[in-house]
């Protein structure tokens, strides 16, 4: 082996990994916040007493998670190019369907797992079906997908790499723009990598910040995520 | 089928036939290299088990883009030699998926549980035969639906490879898109066949695990 090691290129373009890293943060945020309202729709959509609405909901989940996520960014990117809309927003809307299909997911077993008698006693005292949901099944159901939304959004925010592809100058891009500049690979990529992992730590982590975690079941590790 | 797909069909199936060929490669060697982990870590072999959790939990904790980026430009040129795109990529594959499969096959192992294996052990069979015939068909058989999951994610997954050069299915569209103006139509077509394979692979493991299904 015969490769010299050196970080100091690294440390001198950290300017541009620091703007990379808040891009990162910044498509994960916004998609996020979009997946977990189109997320709840279409969840709450799969627990309807409508056959047509759970069977619309169930088919839209399937179709959009089993179409590979470059595939999502591309639809946006150059399928609808003539919208001329930023990549930034691009990687947002697909990274947020794509995502959304999988929180509806989760969305869908937390209602279900919720006892049926919870809703039936809310609807019985009077609540309309929109303050049962809200009031009643919404806040424990919350409770009970809280650990797999954590594992979801870890994956979310690694999945964000991909915005580097339509030409969105996150922390992916970033790195091989700095690669193309220093031929500093190993260094170059080692570094996001732990960029990366600090981040997916932290957001697994997040779980605890829920009133009624346990900490048996928090302090989880990057692998549970 | 719309003219633009028609013209190009023999060239997206061959791009078809690349998507199949990594997704298979990756698949074989990332749950070879995800069983051998899962054994050691729950054989707690000393050193190995510590330096597989540390492989673990770096490649979990890394977008699959980076472990690309890293098996086809940080690893060759860390050991000195040129990686070819295809081989490159199914490196990376097999390095992240293999991550994720040893994870679900060390919890499926550890879900048979210890009543069993004494049962097993007090009846004269030996360490070595009781994991041979009692927890690894039990402990596999569990983790069928986990793993027909990350064969999915993994056949969505081959579509970054095109981000480094490889000619499948997803890199073919974008020639194709570049050369001909019909970008929707191309991404539906290929999005439609990635839908059908996925599918299909999910289909295919709820089978296998129903017909593994122990009646009791």
């Amino acid at each position: 082996m015969s490769y010299h090691f050196d970080w100091l290129p690294i440390w001198e373009h950290r300017d541009i990994l620091i703007s990379g890293f808040a891009l990162t943060v910044a498509v994960s945020t916004a998609a996020l916040v979009l997946a977990v309202i189109l997320g709840t729709l279409l969840g709450t959509l799969a627990t309807a007493q409508s056959r047509l609405l759970r069977l619309g909901a169930g088919t839209v989940v399937e179709c959009t998670r089993n179409v590979p996520l470059l595939i999502h960014m591309y639809f946006w990117y150059i399928g609808l190019a003539f919208l001329r809309l930023p990549p930034f927003l691009c990687a947002v809307f697909g990274l947020a369907i794509y995502s959304a299909a999988y929180v509806g997911e989760i969305v869908r077993g937390g209602i279900d797992a919720v006892a049926r008698g919870q809703s039936q006693a809310g609807l019985a005292s009077g609540l309309t079906r929109g303050q049962t949901l809200r009031l009643v099944i919404y806040p424990q159901a919350l409770r009970i997908v809280a650990p797999s939304l954590t594992g979801l959004f870890s994956q979310l925010i690694k999945d964000s790499s991909l915005a580097s592809v339509i030409t969105v100058p996150e922390l992916s891009f970033a790195a091989s723009a700095i690669d193309s500049d220093t031929f500093r690979t190993f260094e170059v990529y080692i570094t996001i990598s732990v960029l990366y992992i600090v981040v997916v730590t932290v957001t697994s982590n997040m779980v605890l910040l829920l009133p009624g975690a346990h900490r048996s079941q928090a302090l989880l590790r990057v692998a549970d995520a | 089928m719309p003219d633009v797909i028609l013209s190009n069909l023999p060239f997206l199936l061959d791009c078809l036939k690349v998507t199949v060929e990594l997704a298979l490669v990756s698949a074989a060697g990332g749950t070879m290299l995800g069983l051998v982990v899962a054994l050691v870590r729950y054989l707690r072999v000393p050193i190995l088990a510590a330096v597989f959790r540390v492989y673990i939990e770096f490649v979990r904790g890394t977008p699959l883009l980076v472990v690309l980026f890293i098996s086809y430009f940080a690893i060759p040129a860390l050991l000195g030699y040129r990686a070819t795109a295809f081989g490159a990529a199914c490196l990376g594959f097999i390095l992240f998926i293999g991550a994720y499969i040893a994870e679900d096959i060390r919890a499926g192992l550890a879900s048979v549980p210890e009543g069993t294996i004494n049962a097993a052990l007090a009846s004269g069979l030996r360490r070595g035969q009781v994991l041979r015939l009692i927890v690894l068909p039990q402990g596999l058989r569990r983790v069928i639906p986990v793993l027909t999951g990350q064969y999915v994610r993994l056949f969505k997954f081959t579509s970054v490879a095109s981000v480094i050069g490889v000619r499948e299915m997803t890199g073919g569209a974008m020639l194709i898109t570049a050369r001909e103006f019909a970008p929707i139509t191309i991404l539906i077509a290929i999005g439609a066949t990635y839908l059908v394979i996925c599918t299909a692979i999910s289909l295919g493991g709820r089978l296998l695990y129903k017909s593994l299904a122990v009646h009791s």
